[in-house]
């Protein structure tokens, strides 16, 4: 069972949304639809989060990642479709319900972080608890916990104005939190942050998410950041989603040139793992080692490794063994298995150009579309 | 393009509404007009330098001790230009108009912050109110909702609504939208997420709206001041049409005083009321230099309030011991109190017949009102019936246009004065121009310009039609539109400069003591004869004041009276007319009971006459009715008496140290025993007048075989298990649940409720009308046993212990000082039939009509004037 389901969602602002929505499911142009006025901003959206996930909703400005976001906690009502809470249907509630389940089950962080000037710290982050009804006593042990729990003990009777960027994202972390709703929406909510800061911010939710095991959807333009968080990612372009995968998925098979050109910049050898670009062990079989030994079985492969790394050790880890032997890394499973290894060539060519398997996968066209140029322009400035 | 005939259209619909609406205007009307009296008599009721100074408190708490001081020096100058009353009517007025105008403004902004089709739909009716000149509605304001007050408020509140609405639009709209997404994500209900985020931090504009609203209704004040609303308005008005610069200025600094308070205080309210503000401030406040620091030390709210708190309740204590002799002197009570509305113009003759007859109606006990307005309003207010008379009505010429609009609403009870004239007048020093006649080759001297008035006068009718072209001016001449007073200013400025001037005028008019003017004769006849001066009444008035409408239809003045009389006005000074006419009829013996006769003679005086004993009462109904009723005999009598209402311990102790002389109504020997005895070494018991009170349950009489509190055993079915009690607090009550009920084991049956009198005859009366059966807790004497048919339970038990009796006490030196009337108090004694009927005439009458009741019930008992208090020849 999944605990946050998509199924088919529009989003279409403008007149006549319905007949649009028809238009649309018939194979019409979504620039055909804006010259008529109407604004088509997530097209048959469908996903499913599993709990404890984290799924990054990734995509440019106006790719739509925001309204389906939105759509998630009934913020937006779709124009047509369904988003199954443990398989309830959100948008069947009425207005009264999807508030006790936005106040209960689901709650939000903002890019601007939304906190209530008029608030200290502690109120702002109570807040979610105010809104159920939870007496004053216990409301402020848990906001005074929450804050806690995101590095903030001490700074209750501040203001928000009077903290940093990353700490008033701290706050507004905090007041989702302490809520205790299973699903947290974050909105784009790194991206206002310094790049530094940023990271501190990520690594944080990283460690929370380790101990919460929160379902979270989380969007953002920053496919680093998309690639650090995400359990599984979804690429959106033009309101659709063109791509839903892991992170290796995306870089290692993009669905099309679009993805790929995004994948470009990634800093793959943070990404790539042993698994994912490691070869048959057959083929340094009767090969010989830097020592001069002919490597005839796998023992004396696994001997003559300069290194034996677990099939999810991010490459990055494999170049300083590669850079001291010529004999290639070895590669095994949880039970110490040999399932394969890395020569220094094939790590070379693994961070060249996402060329991972010597076949498959075409470099990225340049200028072979729009989309890509900006694309580039957006990761490179991010 | 064809005449669409709008402005007909307008009138008739205001017509229609008129007609059709007036339980819903009269309705408006009660409720401003109550809200208006209540924060008036609060404002008004303490000594102007104590409310000063709570006022001063107030600006401590908002803004600091600098202008706490400023506060205080600007009031305290208000009340020393004698402006404090004013100031005070004024600012009770903006106070209401602002308060209505936020009530409604504040939640139509909301719903237009909400609401797109809300917000683009009111837009234009905002600019409306804004910009249409407010006299436009004025003036069919008053068929509305009659003269005073109420259209005034109506008008302040019209024209100060729209900033109030603009800005709580604004500023809701201006609350980052993010915030309320972010409530909303959070499930937080739209009602809440308006109370709690987006009007906290719409607060500082939606202040700043209301900052304007008091300002624009401060502004509206001169304008409602043409229509009767007292105040500095009435102050600057009168100012202005009489070319008054000293009182006007004076006026207008008072003013200035008040919107410069209101305008700080608001302002600085935004710092104590909006959240964000209040941060700013703590933060600044934690900046602030310790050397400057008692600069801006404001006290916290809880010491402010209870510095307002203290200064208040000193005020209220003065209050109530103030004396109360400022009352005018009552030479024959022929009106009882009845109030007269007398309306006024500004001019001269308007304002010494008018305040002539005040004093006169005051000695003759009547409660005469008067005001001051603009011509136009004043008549339409008359033919509204918001005003009883006036005395300065010119016809048939000059005023003849608002006379055939009105007649027939309208009587006329006869002219006083016949010896007016409308002329042209040029200053003397202009030579050779002696006659109409001489204007016509002088156009040149007068730059083309004759100086009229209003464009809707009589006067400025026939200069047009008949004096202008009949001495063939209107080449040369120009007649100028334009006001009295600026006409009046014109004068002024030109004769100071010895300039030529020629302006329209009347006689009698104080501008030709002032200046020295030429009245241009009119060999022609152009503007005929002159008007006579006419009392014009409401329509009805000489029916309901059969006896005012005798003494106006005989009013004649001579020249010389009336100059004289005008001449003593003018040396009492502005403000003071009313002590002017007392010095003119001090100088006219005899004048006063030549014009307002007193039917049947006099009464008798008693021996001492024109003493003024203090008489203090209990809001009980049998100590109103004998208060009123002593009031009215010694008024017969010649004496002076003061009335004047307390409860128990502040009577006991007014009465020890003599700040009241006398009250009627002290119940002993047990109720009030306990005041007798801790102040009876300062008192006398000049004796009872009443036996028969007790303490009972009544229940009417057509419930059968109930006689004694024994039969009530066993019958609570039939009462519903109840007896309808009083105050908790009242002695009948404890003695009722302590001792009575047990003493005739009613105690398990019956329940007393607690409530409070009025509740308890409320009660009465509803379930005598249905026949219903009812217990009531109650007390002899009482004019509920003269109105309803009651039985008084027997108490064989005697559990409702001793009865009281009714005693007069007085102040020790009351014998001395009042020896007389001590004698009458001495053998004064009602029977349980003659209390019951007077407090049932009181009663009757209704509250404030006390005088009425008391005196209809001495009409139906003759003689008992000379019985109370005999006066031997």
């Amino acid at each position: 069972m999944s605990k946050l389901r998509a199924e088919g969602l529009y989003k279409v602002f403008g007149r006549r949304p319905d007949e649009a929505v028809a238009d649309l499911e018939g194979g019409a142009d979504r620039e055909k639809l804006r010259a008529e006025g109407t604004t088509a901003a997530v097209i048959d959206a469908s996903f499913a989060v599993e709990a404890g996930q984290t799924f990054v909703v990734m995509g440019l400005s106006g790719s739509g990642k925001s309204t389906l976001l939105r759509m998630l906690n009934g913020l937006l009502e779709p124009t047509a479709g369904r988003v199954l809470f443990d398989d309830d249907d959100l948008t069947a509630l009425s207005p009264r319900d999807l508030r006790q389940v936005r106040s209960h089950k689901i709650s939000m962080v903002f890019q601007h972080f939304a906190l209530f000037p008029h608030r200290t710290v502690l109120e702002n982050a109570g807040y979610g608890l105010e809104v159920q009804g939870i007496p004053a006593e216990e409301r402020v042990k848990r906001a005074t916990e929450a804050l806690e729990m995101v590095g903030l003990a001490g700074w209750e009777k501040s203001w928000p104005d009077e903290l940093s960027g990353g700490m008033q994202q701290r706050v507004g972390l905090a007041r989702a939190l302490a809520t205790d709703a299973d699903v947290l929406l974050m909105d784009e909510s790194f991206s206002a942050l310094d790049p530094l800061i940023r990271r501190d911010m990520q690594d944080q939710l990283v460690q929370l998410q380790k101990r919460l095991k929160k379902t979270i959807v989380f969007i953002t333009h920053d496919l680093n950041e998309a690639m650090r968080l995400g359990d599984r990612i979804a690429v959106m372009r033009d309101g659709q989603i063109v791509q839903i995968g892991t992170a290796e998925d995306i870089l290692v098979t993009p669905a099309n040139d679009y993805v790929a050109s995004f994948t470009q910049d990634v800093d793959r050898s943070r990404v790539l793992t042993a698994g994912a670009i490691m070869s048959d062990p057959e083929e340094v079989l009767g090969t010989t080692a830097d020592d001069g030994t002919t490597l005839r079985t796998e023992q004396d492969l696994l001997a003559a490794a300069p290194a034996t790394v677990g099939t999810d050790t991010p490459i990055v880890e494999l170049f300083t063994p590669c850079s001291r032997s010529g004999t290639a890394v070895a590669v095994t499973d949880g039970d110490g298995v040999l399932v394969g290894v890395i020569a220094r060539s094939r790590l070379l060519a693994a961070l060249g150009d996402g060329d991972t398997g010597g076949d498959g996968a075409t470099p990225p066209s340049p200028g072979g579309g729009d989309a890509p140029e900006s694309a580039k322009k957006v990761i490179t400035g991010a | 393009m064809p005449r669409l005939e709008l402005g007909d259209w307008i009138n008739s619909g205001v017509n229609w509404l008129r007609d059709n609406l007036s339980w819903l205007f009269d309705f408006i009307s009660s409720v401003v007009q109550g809200m208006y009296d209540g924060v008036n008599s609060v404002l008004s009721a303490p000594e102007p330098l104590l409310l000063a100074g709570i006022l001063a408190v107030l600006a401590w708490w908002l803004r600091g001790l600098l202008p706490a001081v400023l506060a205080f020096a600007g009031f305290a100058l208000i009340d020393s230009i004698e402006l404090w009353g004013e100031a005070m009517n004024t600012l009770a007025l903006v106070l209401v108009a602002g308060a209505i105008t936020i009530v409604f403004a504040v939640p139509l902004g909301i719903w237009a912050s909400r609401n797109r089709g809300v917000s683009a739909s009111i837009r234009p009716v905002l600019d409306f109110m804004q910009t249409m000149p407010a006299f436009v509605y004025l003036i069919p304001g008053i068929f509305f909702f009659g003269l005073g007050v109420v259209p005034g408020v109506v008008a302040t509140v019209i024209f100060s609504m729209p900033p109030g609405v603009r800005m709580t639009e604004l500023g809701i709209r201006q609350v980052d939208a993010e915030l309320v997404e972010a409530a909303d994500a959070f499930g937080t209900h739209p009602r809440r997420t308006l109370l709690r985020v987006q009007l906290p931090l719409a607060l500082p504009t939606i202040m700043a709206g209301i900052n304007q609203v008091i300002m624009l209704a401060l502004s509206m004040v001169v304008i409602a001041g043409m229509v009767g609303a007292e105040g500095l308005g009435s102050t600057v008005f009168q100012a202005i049409s009489s070319v008054d610069v000293a009182m006007g200025f004076e006026g207008g600094i008072a003013v200035v005083i008040l919107a410069m308070y209101l305008d700080r205080m608001t302002s600085a309210l935004n710092q104590r009321v909006s959240p964000l503000a209040r941060r700013a401030l703590a933060k600044e406040r934690a900046k602030a230099l310790s050397g400057s620091r008692v600069l801006h030390w404001r006290p916290a709210t809880s010491v402010a309030m209870v510095g307002v708190v203290v200064l208040a309740l000193v005020a209220g204590g003065m209050k109530m011991f103030a004396d109360n002799d400022t009352g005018p002197t009552v030479s024959a009570n022929v009106g009882k109190g009845q109030s007269v509305n007398l309306g006024y113009i500004n001019w001269d003759e308007g304002v010494a017949s008018t305040f002539l007859w005040k004093e006169l109606l005051e000695e003759r006990g009547f409660k005469p009102k008067v005001q001051s307005y603009d011509v136009g309003a004043l008549w339409t207010g008359m033919a509204a019936g918001n005003i009883d008379m006036q005395t300065d009505a010119w016809l048939p010429a000059t005023h003849a246009t608002y006379w055939a609009k009105y007649k027939d609403k309208l009587e006329n009870l006869g002219s006083w004065y016949d010896k007016t004239s409308l002329e042209v007048a040029v200053p003397s020093y202009v030579k050779g121009v002696k006659s109409l006649d001489d204007l016509k080759s002088k156009s040149s001297t007068f730059k083309d310009k004759i100086i009229g008035i209003e464009p809707g006068a009589g006067e400025m009718k026939l200069m047009q039609d008949k004096v202008m072209p009949g001495y063939g001016l209107n080449k040369d001449y120009q007649l100028v539109k334009g006001s009295t007073a600026a006409m009046l200013s014109q004068l002024e400025r030109s004769y100071a400069k010895k300039e030529p001037i020629a302006v329209t005028l009347w006689s009698p008019h104080w501008a030709y003591n002032k200046y020295k003017l030429t009245k241009l004769k009119d060999p022609k006849g152009a503007f005929g004869k002159g008007d006579h001066i006419d009392t014009i009444a409401r329509k009805g008035f000489s029916k309901k004041n059969p006896q005012v409408a005798k003494w106006m239809k005989n009013f004649k003045l001579s020249e010389k009276q009336l100059t004289s009389l005008e001449a003593a006005i003018q040396d009492a000074g502005k403000g003071k007319e009313q002590q002017g006419v007392r010095a003119w009829l001090k100088d006219n013996p005899g004048i006063a009971s030549k014009l307002a006769p007193v039917p049947g003679g006099a009464d008798q005086k008693g021996k001492d006459a024109g003493a003024a004993p203090k008489i203090g009462y209990f809001p009980w109904d049998e100590d109103i009715a004998t208060t009123y009723l002593w009031k009215n005999i010694l008024e017969k009598r010649g004496y002076k008496p003061s009335i004047k209402q307390y409860d128990v311990g502040s009577m006991f102790t007014g009465m020890s140290t003599g700040q009241v002389d006398v009250e009627f109504d002290g119940w002993l020997p047990v109720a009030q025993k306990q005041y007798w005895d801790r102040y009876k070494k300062n008192l006398v018991d000049v004796g009872s007048w009443y036996d028969k009170t007790s303490l009972e349950i009544a229940v009417p009489s057509y419930v059968k075989d109930v006689k004694s509190l024994a039969d009530l055993k066993g019958k609570s079915d039939l009462f519903k298990g109840k007896i309808i009690g009083i105050e908790p607090g009242t002695g009948e009550m404890k003695i009722l649940k302590s001792k009575v009920l047990k003493a005739y084991g009613l105690d398990k049956e019956y329940k007393v409720s607690d409530g409070s009198s009025p509740a308890m005859l409320a009660q009465l009366e509803r379930s005598y009308a249905k026949k219903e059966p009812v217990a009531v807790v109650l007390w002899t004497p009482h004019w509920a046993y003269s109105k309803y048919k009651l039985t008084k339970l027997a108490d064989p038990q005697k559990a409702f212990g001793a009865s009281n009796q009714l005693h007069t006490l007085a102040n020790k030196s009351f014998p001395k000082k009042f020896p007389e009337f001590n004698g009458w108090l001495k053998k004064w004694h009602m029977t349980e039939k003659e209390l019951a009927s007077l407090e049932q005439a009181v009663q009757d009458a209704g509250k404030g009509n006390e005088e009425e009741g008391v005196q209809k019930w001495i009409d139906a008992n003759p003689g008992i004037v000379d019985k109370m208090a005999p006066v031997n020849p």
